[in-house]
């Protein structure tokens, strides 16, 4: 949490120049009463028109500083305070860029996105307004504690003995307010929740009338919000009128022993009235204090949110000594007795699996639903790390690639195309930096994707929304095809992405893959695409069930034969025997 | 990109848009109609801070009353009672400042909470077409930055105000009492405040609209981006995310840095004025002692009444900052709640009370907004209890036929009649209850697996959910789950795979029994065999219902009563599988290649 305050130093010159000017602007406002009263004693009651003309003049001037003081002010806590929010976005976002999927999973998207905005500007507002009213307070408390003391240290006792007390209370509401506003913000992150799964869910929800179940979920979470809320600010709002009721007391009692004093003949009235005027100043002060209070425990509690985002370790990376120069050459990938298991859960998804596919190969992968099939795919661009064994690639671990030049050399198609708000041209563009329009056309070309671009209003300029809705999956599916392909990659990874394509432009789309020449690792259902392949691995329950060439398991796998039959039933199934590859290499 | 950002703006001032008061106005006043039903409530905040506010000033005078009568004449008997009377008031003080909180903070939380409330159900009446234009992320940032925003103002601002233009009030009552020329002096500042706040207010009006416009825009593009990580990771392109972040940035730091010092401003331009009137006063107030107009003890505690009259001045000023915050934030709700309702049903729109699945398409065409038409001129007609297949290329136009029928969207022209019932004419409500969907992308929710079958029906026990997930071939994998049907999904889906977040779709879908059921590629993730033995539970599942399915693995549409094929829009041919395969066209060939 500290951490996340320490940011602030960058700005120790700015934060300077805004807390000198507050202080100019204080003794201004100090002076003020000190020159009032010269005007009125050597002026007015002197009937001396010069010293008033002399002495207004040197209060106008003061008070013009005092406002050009307060100009520079808001220039200089705006810049800090900004600039401050600023940073710790920036960080936080470089940051949760450098997540693995495993970081990911401790934090929700929608808790990470309010500790990027909401959080950040709770801090943000905390420092502006410190650097404009934090120092009052306590310079007022201590200016009128010490003058008391000046005054009639006997008397001014009483305030010493109530203020320890008040600052203990102030601690506690303090600390007590800051975990509970940590609740809060929690729970901002869950009517976040909600709001987003409502929005990705949109077309589910109305398919099956299920806004008012919707609603009351999104209910129960804005009313966790608000009870949160309420009894966090109640509490907070709890420390003035205790604050104020003990230094109401504390002026009765000096009073009381005051008025003692005063019939003791060992103090003056004069000075009685002093001290309590000083306490009800006191007092006046209290609003900010509370003020102050509500913004810091806030800032706590956001302070503390974001810390735990930067200081989240992150388990993925690439060693120290990687050598940078090292080249993704050829896309020669093999797999030694590789296991995996996600890491927060104990159930193997990946058993001892081992193949090697040269470079320009095309391996098919089949499976049922839940083999491990997309698991496989993430360990090659090493999204996740294996649990045992090795992925080697032109015969060096993944692990030693620097990460950026692995990634760099693969072209990853998902199962669930993902686009982003932006044009077509950028949406393929973002497979390659710097991607000339003549690329981006070629592998729209080869995608299969280009004759339906050029019929969109645009072009392809025409906007995508996000997630792409505004296309049919098919079309989604070829243009993060295209994306893949502009970056002319050394391996080429389908996860089932042509399943919403028909026949026909799924052939035409393997048939333009061919002259790319990258090693092609392909997930798929259909066996017409699997028998194209120079080898087919048949995944079941994460372990390998069959290894070899459509001929090869056509023989050897009974369960590869039964998904052959189920696609082509008996007959085709003869057909599809006596099938020849075309693109034998 | 919000529609509120494109408003046009009559006056275009050399320094920033011009905020118009009036509109500035009506979003206040919107937000003062939320209290409406709290209105005894708020009466009782106001009594208190009466309260409050006429002990506050009895406090001091009775201490000023204390050590004139008591301490000065040493009157110790007099002086206790006093004292333990004024215990009373401070406990009274105290205690009214606490009520008035404490009812105003359950006010305004209960109004932030309606406005949220709203908010949601404004986003549920939304037409999907809506949602098509927006970012998720921008959206959420109204539901959080926007609301919140107002919520932190009005828990302080509305008793600040209050008890401000209360204390002013009085002050300037006891200003005219002592000297009326005086307090002309005093208030001629007024005109001054009114006019620098006006030109603040201009600057600042627009700057915050544009910060909460830019924090929106951040927050979808982290939405954004958190969602695609998968693609963000695989393509290592965190390097052009984080500078395309940066730009966004930049620009929020830059629109809220001119808002926070503009609206800095304020408090300070109040405190010169009000030491203007200061000096005023006493130059002025000097002028007319030496004339022997005023005596010198009303100049005295005239400048000490100014001095109280500038503090309610410079409270209110200060909450005029987070005010305008306040209006930005709410403006930013009232910009989604005045979008129309498109999914507004016709006024004698019926419900349809059962259905038998008749449905008939007659010159039906529509066009997604600026596309070419996706649709044109398709007429077919479905007896009741059919299964229809829709097959054809990718773009054919085979979702849309599936959009039109639910009325995720509304023909541009032609009819649907669903049992000779133009669909235009029923309810919404009405139609997708007897529907039931599995849809192209299954979206799950985070929750159980329970939870999320359940959804189809949300009364099923569980032994019904049991026996649907069964039906769908899901059961066997829940069981190997950890939890089984306890097993919480995630909103990242990680976990389960794309195939089995469609099994579980499909055990939705029958859960739900439906009179109309749509399959939209319901089994494309799915490998054949698990196929194979699902496709007897949903052939069972659609025998006496009418069914659309839209499929490109052809052989699992064969037993199809009816199959369509869709190319550019229209329909090119139809006829049972076998009657197409003799025809020997389009679908002959897509059947074979």
């Amino acid at each position: 949490m500290w951490k996340v305050f320490s940011y602030l130093k960058t700005y120790r010159v700015a934060i300077a120049a805004a807390l000198f000017l507050t202080l100019s602007e204080l003794a201004v406002e100090l002076m003020q009463p000190l020159i009032m009263a010269k005007i009125i004693d050597d002026g007015i009651l002197k009937g001396d028109l010069d010293v008033v003309k002399y002495w207004g003049a040197v209060m106008f001037g003061l008070a013009l500083a005092a406002f050009a003081a307060g100009i520079a002010n808001s220039f200089f806590s705006a810049h800090v305070s900004q600039s401050y929010g600023f940073d710790i976005r920036r960080r936080v976002f470089e940051k949760v860029q450098a997540f693995s999927f495993v970081n990911f999973n401790k934090f929700p998207a929608s808790s990470l996105i309010t500790r990027m905005t909401h959080d950040v500007t709770q801090l943000q507002n905390t420092v502006f307004m410190s650097l404009r009213i934090m120092l009052r307070a306590p310079l007022l408390l201590a200016g009128g504690v010490i003058m008391s003391l000046i005054v009639n240290w006997k008397l001014a006792m009483v305030l010493v003995v109530a203020l320890p007390f008040l600052l203990f209370f102030l601690r506690w509401v303090l600390h007590t307010a800051g975990t509970m506003f940590r609740d809060v913000q929690d729970r901002l992150d869950g009517v976040n929740r909600v709001m987003r799964e409502n929005l990705m869910g949109m077309r589910l929800i109305k398919a099956f009338l299920r806004r008012d179940h919707e609603s009351s979920r999104f209910e129960k979470a804005s009313d966790d919000l608000k009870v949160q809320t309420v009894s966090s600010l109640r509490l907070i709002e709890v420390s003035i009128p205790v604050l104020l009721l003990v230094m109401n007391i504390a002026i009765l009692a000096i009073l009381w022993f005051g008025s003692r004093q005063v019939n003791l003949g060992a103090i003056e009235v004069g000075e009685v009235v002093a001290i309590v005027n000083y306490s009800f100043r006191i007092s006046s002060v209290l609003t900010i204090i509370s003020f102050i209070i509500m913004a810091f425990s806030r800032a706590k509690a956001s302070a503390q949110r974001i810390g735990e985002v930067l200081d989240t370790e992150i388990d993925l990376i690439e060693a120290e000594d990687t050598d940078q120069s090292i080249n993704l050459q050829k896309g020669h990938v093999e797999f030694k007795n590789v296991s995996f298991k996600y890491p927060e859960s104990d159930a193997f998804v990946l058993q001892d699996l081992s193949f090697s596919v040269k470079a320009g190969e095309t391996l098919a992968i089949l499976g049922s639903t839940g083999s491990g099939k997309t698991s496989l795919f993430q360990l090659v661009p090493r999204l996740y790390d294996v649990a045992d064994g090795e992925v080697l690639i032109d015969g060096t671990n993944v692990k030693a690639y620097p990460i950026d030049t692995l990634r760099n050399g693969i072209g990853v198609v998902p199962q669930e195309a993902v686009l982003f708000t932006g044009s077509v041209l950028e949406n393929i563009g973002w497979g390659k930096e710097g991607a000339s329009e003549e690329e981006i056309v070629q592998a729209a070309k080869d995608a299969q994707i280009h004759e339906t671009v050029e019929k969109l209003p645009d072009q392809y300029e025409t906007r995508v929304g996000q997630r792409g809705v505004n296309l049919s999956g098919g079309q989604k599916q070829r243009l993060s095809i295209a994306r893949a392909l502009v970056r002319k990659p050394k391996i080429l990874m389908l996860d089932d992405s042509t399943s919403a394509l028909d026949l026909k432009t799924e052939a035409k789309l393997l048939a333009a893959l061919r002259k790319y020449s990258c090693t092609t690792f392909i997930i798929t259902q259909k066996i017409s695409t699997a028998m194209e392949a120079d080898h087919i691995l048949l995944l079941d329950d994460g372990r390998a069930e069959a290894w070899g060439t459509h001929a090869e398991l056509l023989e050897t796998s009974p369960l590869y034969v039964k998904i052959v039959q189920s696609q082509f039933g008996e007959e085709g199934f003869q057909y599809v025997k006596g099938f020849k590859q075309t693109s034998s290499t | 990109m919000s529609k509120g950002s494109n408003r046009p703006h009559p006056h275009n001032h050399l320094f920033g848009e011009k905020v118009k008061p009036k509109y500035w106005a009506s979003t206040v006043k919107r937000i003062g109609s939320y209290f409406s039903n709290q209105k005894w409530l708020l009466s009782l905040v106001l009594l208190m801070v009466i309260i409050s506010s006429a002990l506050s000033l009895l406090g001091p005078f009775l201490i000023g009353v204390a050590i004139d009568s008591y301490i000065v004449k040493e009157n110790a008997e007099g002086l206790t009672k006093l004292l333990i009377g004024l215990i009373f008031v401070f406990i009274g003080q105290s205690l009214s400042i606490w009520l008035q909180n404490y009812w105003m903070i359950g006010i305004a939380q209960q109004t932030v909470y309606r406005m949220r409330k709203d908010l949601f159900k404004q986003f549920h009446r939304l037409s999907i077409s809506f949602f098509d234009k927006r970012q998720h992320g921008e959206l959420m940032s109204r539901v959080t930055n926007d609301i919140e925003n107002v919520s932190s103002t009005l828990n302080s601002s509305f008793i600040q105000v209050f008890s401000s233009i209360l204390t002013l009030v009085g002050t300037i009552a006891v200003m005219i009492y002592l000297s009326p020329l005086l307090t002309i002096i005093s208030l001629s500042i007024v005109p001054l405040m009114v006019f620098g706040l006006k030109w603040i207010t201009k600057r600042t009006g627009a700057r915050f609209k544009e910060q909460q416009r830019n924090l929106g825009e951040i927050n979808g593009y982290v939405e954004e981006i958190t969602s695609g990580q998968r693609i963000v990771k695989s393509f290592s392109q965190e390097k052009r995310v984080i500078e395309e972040f940066m730009v966004k940035n930049e620009r929020l730091k830059e629109s809220g840095y001119w808002a926070q010092t503009f609206s800095g401003f304020i408090p300070k331009l109040m405190n010169v004025l009000n030491n203007g009137s200061f000096a005023l006063i006493a130059g002025v107030g000097g002028v007319l002692a030496l004339n022997g107009k005023v005596s010198i003890g009303v100049i005295v505690i005239f400048v000490e009444y100014s001095r109280q009259f500038t503090r309610p001045l410079n409270d209110l000023a200060n909450q005029f900052n987070t005010l305008l915050s306040a209006v930005a934030g709410a403006e930013r709700v009232f910009e989604i709640l005045d979008e129309s309702r498109e999914e507004r049903d016709e006024e004698e729109a019926i419900e349809l009370s059962s259905v038998k699945g008749k449905v008939e398409f007659k010159e039906v065409s529509f066009s997604y907004e600026g596309d070419d038409q996706t649709v044109s001129g398709l007429s077919f007609s479905v007896k009741e209890g059919e299964t229809v297949a829709l097959v054809g290329p990718t773009g054919a136009g085979k979702t849309t036929v599936v959009n039109l029928l639910s009325r995720f969207y509304d023909a541009d022209h032609g009819q649907i009649l669903i049992d000779g019932h133009d669909i235009k004419n029923v309810k919404r409500s009405s139609l997708r209850s007897h529907m039931a969907f599995v849809l192209q992308d299954s979206f799950l929710f985070e929750g159980s697996i329970f939870e999320n079958i359940r959804y189809g029906r949300l009364d099923a026990s569980d032994e019904e959910v049991i026996e649907a997930a069964k039906l769908a071939n899901a059961h066997s994998f829940i069981q190997k789950l950890p939890k089984g049907y306890k097993t919480i999904l995630n909103q990242e889906g990680s976990g389960i795979s794309q195939g089995q977040k469609q099994l579980l779709s499909i055990a939705r879908a029958i859960l739900a029994n439906p009179s109309l059921l749509i399959l939209d590629e319901a089994t494309s993730s799915i490998d054949t065999i698990t196929e194979m033995k699902i496709q007897e539970a949903l052939q069972r599942l659609m025998k006496g219902r009418t069914s659309f399915v839209i499929a490109h693995r052809l052989n699992t549409i064969q037993q199809a009563d009816q199959i369509l094929v869709l190319h550019d829009g229209g329909i090119l041919e139809k006829g049972t599988h076998g009657e197409l395969l003799n025809h020997k066209g389009f679908y002959y060939s897509l059947y074979n290649s």
